[in-house]
């Protein structure tokens, strides 16, 4: 054993002699308290988190939705939009025939 | 606390019987105030540490299987709960020897002149010292030296109360003894100039 590792060892040991203070039991009221808190905890909400939570489903359908409604009706303009521009490709064609003759 | 007292609490704690609940903080109290102290917080209180231990206990209670005494299971939660609140704590920078008081300087001269146990008046200082030294160490470091050298556990012990692997408690040890070691010979040097 080197010579630092003794140092440290011996220094170790009486620190361990000196002993320490845990206290044996809880502060006063600490326990009931604790229980007081664990039973009032996430497991049942109180009535404003059950609130903003039924809040939050809502605005999420809403937002779903309107999603949909939306995307739906952006598919339903480009087919209306794709049939236009298919009219004008004709007439287009019609013209140029036209003034090739 | 016996396995089958445990496990009889803990059934009748998820089954809304308060004074379960509280018997069994009474039982727990010694087990986490002394993980606690082992971390040596600098700015959270104890007490509120070890609420919030017992708030995960509970709320993780329904979880308990029985297969590991509860003690064990209880010191895992300890453990990490300690490790995730410390992080925000920095470690101490090392160690200064104005930082001492005229004891802990007296310990130091002694265990450099001297190669017998400090006597029996140098142990306060020498656990003074000690705190300093814990001081600069990481929080599992100075959680595994509290454990192994001043509350004597075995490094089976330890594992089981951590949940680290046996290979992991002395690695760690061994750092942490290392850079004590360094410091106290830092210190000595100085002490001798």
């Amino acid at each position: 054993m080197s010579d630092s590792d003794d140092k440290i060892e011996r220094l170790l040991r009486s620190a361990a002699l000196a002993g320490e203070d845990i206290p044996a039991a809880p502060p006063f009221g600490f326990e009931t308290r604790l229980v007081a808190l664990w039973r009032s905890g996430p497991g049942k909400p109180n009535g404003m988190a059950n609130l903003l939570r039924r809040v939050a489903l809502l605005s999420a359908a809403v937002t779903l939705i309107t999603a949909v409604a939306a995307f739906r009706e952006v598919r339903q303009s480009r087919e209306v939009g794709e049939s236009f521009s298919n009219e004008f490709a004709i007439a287009d064609s019609a013209i140029q025939s036209e003034f090739g003759r | 606390m016996d396995d089958p007292d445990a496990s009889a609490l803990v059934k009748a704690a998820l089954q809304h019987d308060d004074e379960a609940a509280r018997e069994l903080v009474r039982q727990l109290y010694p087990l986490v105030a002394k993980l606690v102290r082992a971390y040596r917080f600098r700015r959270t209180p104890e007490e509120d540490l070890s609420q919030m231990i017992f708030i995960k206990v509970f709320q993780k209670l329904s979880q308990f299987s029985g297969k590991v005494p509860l003690e064990h299971w209880v010191s895992r939660i300890a453990v990490n709960t300690c490790l995730n609140q410390i992080q925000s704590e920095k470690v101490r920078p090392e160690l200064r020897q104005a930082d001492l008081s005229e004891e802990e300087q007296a310990v130091v001269e002694n265990l450099a002149v001297s190669s017998e146990e400090l006597a029996p008046d140098k142990r306060f200082a020498s656990r003074q010292l000690v705190e300093h030294l814990l001081a600069a160490l990481k929080p599992a470091e100075r959680l595994v030296i509290d454990l192994l050298y001043l509350q004597g556990l075995s490094v089976a012990e330890i594992k089981k109360m951590t949940g680290w692997s046996e290979p992991l408690v002395k690695v760690r040890a061994f750092r942490a003894r290392n850079k004590m070691k360094q410091q106290l010979a830092k210190i000595s040097s100085k002490e001798q100039l």
